[in-house]
């Protein structure tokens, strides 16, 4: 009781520090860093929905980013439809796009889904250079609202409520229970009278609105999308990095991770931009280096070792001392 | 309708080099049960490799499969230990963490080629880079290059050995066990370590191999690696997950897809084909064409 006490008490300290940043920091480049952290960890706390929570690895994430910022993109520009009315709109696309793409490989194992929705992103991609539509290769651009508080904000409230909506649903509701009994034992899931492919389909879904929704917010920031930037690989790979790094199957794993990768990539891209490229062999590092040495992510491992350190019954018993004694 | 016959052969000769890289790709899935996402990488390396060597030592790329053959099997010989670690760990889910692992390794080869090699693309030089033969199918001309000839060649006998080995031999017998049962074919005697080393290595050189032949007739770059993913991916699908004799089904149908593509519409649609025909088949038969998959 106490430790849930001080660690709300502590989460709400953090959401007041993070609401009063925009009064105390007066710099817009510390805030447009501060708002795009906020980002990756909405795009990576909902990478783990289907990923950590549900254990279908999704290698194409970023493809809902992309059609996101696609959607809100193309609805203002091309239809000149406001902004509030775009932004559901494209969490909404990105949505229906899980749906359709859920369909048929979430009825199968794992492999198949995770070659699926990578494939799925690259064709895309792909799509997205071809049409005229979205301007090709070229990209779009944005009518500018330059306004980096309005965005620091929007991005906040998006990504904690997401957080909150994510934290009752899979850590307090049911649901979170009967996704991991999926992702331990399908078919014993089943037997216990779940229907796998229903909520497989129900956590795809729930991870691609809001990072459909983060798209939007993102291309209405930048004002400028094109397919290599929110459609090409750099996006999913780096929520794979980040929730692997930090730790799959829990909230507070993948936040870190992206905190930590996030703050990595800009310190990178700041005293080290002529060598880019050496950045991608460092993410593809990361990632296996992490599943060899820490398969349970950062947090994962502090957790359980903190979780060893108050039971250890195997010195209960050695003690000769009985368990009841120990608790 | 002129240019079908054209059409048609461009699409089985380049059916016929997919076989190579898919049956490889599905053999190593059916013994580690992983699915390696770094396949283009090795098919990218080993097309590099070729380049390099006929650049250094002006002789022809093609006299160069043996050696990238035996170089490649030891790299993948080396590689294979880890993967196999990440499979048998008892620590988070090892079949995630086996296929997140193989992607790792795919994002990094990739940086590794781009850091190396540049966004460049270009073509490896070869002594059958020049002639061509020239049919004439019911009135309309057909024109096929060496190359492409000398391509089908390469992966009618590479099948031809791999068919062999697998049926025809000891280790053979052993690779078949594991695929069907690991824990049973542990107790007949199959060594699953030693055996899985084995065969990842012969996949990441035949793979490599193929790069070669694929650098002379397309091109190589840094980013070809993602294109070959995907048709190996489609091909073992389609074919059913670790259902090797649909293989070459599989992949005549993408060479065929692909040619067609690039002939008729936009070749830069293929991507996009080729995944709405993924989709298609997931949809209407999800264990691939036959209904053999697992």
């Amino acid at each position: 009781m106490n430790a849930l006490n001080s660690r709300t008490g502590l989460l709400a300290l953090l959401a007041v520090a993070l609401l009063v940043v925009p009064a105390v920091v007066s710099d817009t480049f510390v805030l447009r860093v501060m708002t795009e952290a906020i980002m990756w960890v909405g795009l990576a706390i909902a990478f783990d929905v289907i990923a950590g929570y549900t254990g279908y690895l999704n290698f194409g994430h970023g493809a809902f980013f992309g059609i996101g910022a696609y959607t809100i993109g193309i609805l203002m520009m091309r239809a000149e439809l406001p902004f509030w009315v775009a932004l559901p709109a494209g969490g909404l696309a990105a949505g229906i796009t899980a749906l359709i793409a859920g369909i048929p490989t979430l009825r199968l194992k794992g492999a198949y889904f995770a070659i699926a929705t990578w494939a799925l992103s690259r064709a895309i991609q792909q799509l997205a250079l071809n049409m005229e539509m979205t301007g090709g290769p070229d990209g779009m651009r944005l009518t500018a609202f330059l306004n980096p508080q309005f965005f620091y904000y929007l991005m906040l409230i998006t990504v904690g409520g997401t957080f909150v909506i994510l934290w009752y649903l899979l850590e307090r509701a049911p649901f979170g229970l009967k996704l991991k009994a999926i992702r331990e034992d399908e078919e014993g899931a089943k037997a216990l009278g779940l229907n796998p492919t229903k909520l497989k389909m129900q956590a795809f879904i729930l991870s691609a609105l809001p990072t459909g929704i983060l798209g939007g917010i993102y291309a209405y920031w930048i004002t400028f999308i094109d397919p290599s930037s929110t459609l090409g690989d750099m996006v999913s790979d780096q929520a794979v990095v980040m929730v692997v790094f930090g730790g799959m199957g829990t909230l507070f794993g993948p936040a870190i991770g992206a905190l930590l990768i996030f703050a990595f990539k800009t310190l990178f891209w700041a005293y080290l931009s002529d060598f880019q490229l050496l950045y991608l062999i460092i993410l593809g590092a990361l990632i296996a280096i992490s599943v060899i040495f820490i398969p349970n992510g950062l947090w994962g491992t502090i957790m359980r070792r903190k979780k060893a350190d108050k039971i250890r019954p195997e010195r209960v018993i050695e003690a000769g001392v009985p368990q009841e004694e120990g608790n | 309708m002129e240019l079908l016959p054209q059409a048609l052969a461009d699409g089985v000769m380049l059916g016929g080099i997919y076989i190579t890289i898919a049956i490889a790709f599905s053999l190593t899935y059916g013994v580690m049960h992983v699915i390696d996402f770094a396949v283009g990488e090795w098919i990218m390396f080993g097309a590099f490799t070729g380049y390099y060597l006929n650049k250094w030592t002006g002789l022809d790329p093609f006299l160069f499969l043996p050696v990238i053959f035996v170089a490649y099997f030891g790299v993948g010989y080396l590689i294979q230990p880890v993967i196999h670690r990440v499979l048998s760990g008892t620590k988070g889910n090892p079949f995630l963490m086996g296929l997140v692992f193989t992607f790792g390794l795919a994002i990094m080869f990739k940086g590794l080629a781009l850091t190396v090699f540049g966004y460049y693309s270009n073509s490896i030089p070869s002594m059958f880079s020049e002639g061509a033969f020239n049919f004439d199918v019911f009135g309309a001309a057909v024109t096929i290059p060496t190359v492409r000839l000398v391509g089908l060649a390469y992966a009618l006998a590479i099948t031809a050995v791999l068919h062999y080995m697998l049926k025809k031999t000891n280790f053979g017998l052993g690779v078949r066990a594991l695929a069907q049962h690991k824990d049973a074919a542990g107790l007949m005697g199959v060594n699953s370590r030693r055996t899985g080393s084995y065969v990842y290595g012969i996949y990441v050189g035949i793979s490599a191999m193929t790069g070669v032949l694929l650098g002379c007739i397309l091109s190589i770059g840094a980013q070809m690696g993602n294109e070959y993913t995907i048709f190996a991916f489609f091909v073992v699908v389609l074919a059913g997950m670790g259902y090797l004799a649909g293989v070459p089904w599989a992949a005549l149908l993408l060479g065929l897809v692909q040619s067609i593509f690039m002939i008729y519409f936009n070749p830069s649609h293929t991507l996009l084909a080729v995944f709405v025909i993924l989709y298609l088949i997931l949809l209407i038969s999800p264990r691939g064409l036959f209904g053999k998959g697992v």
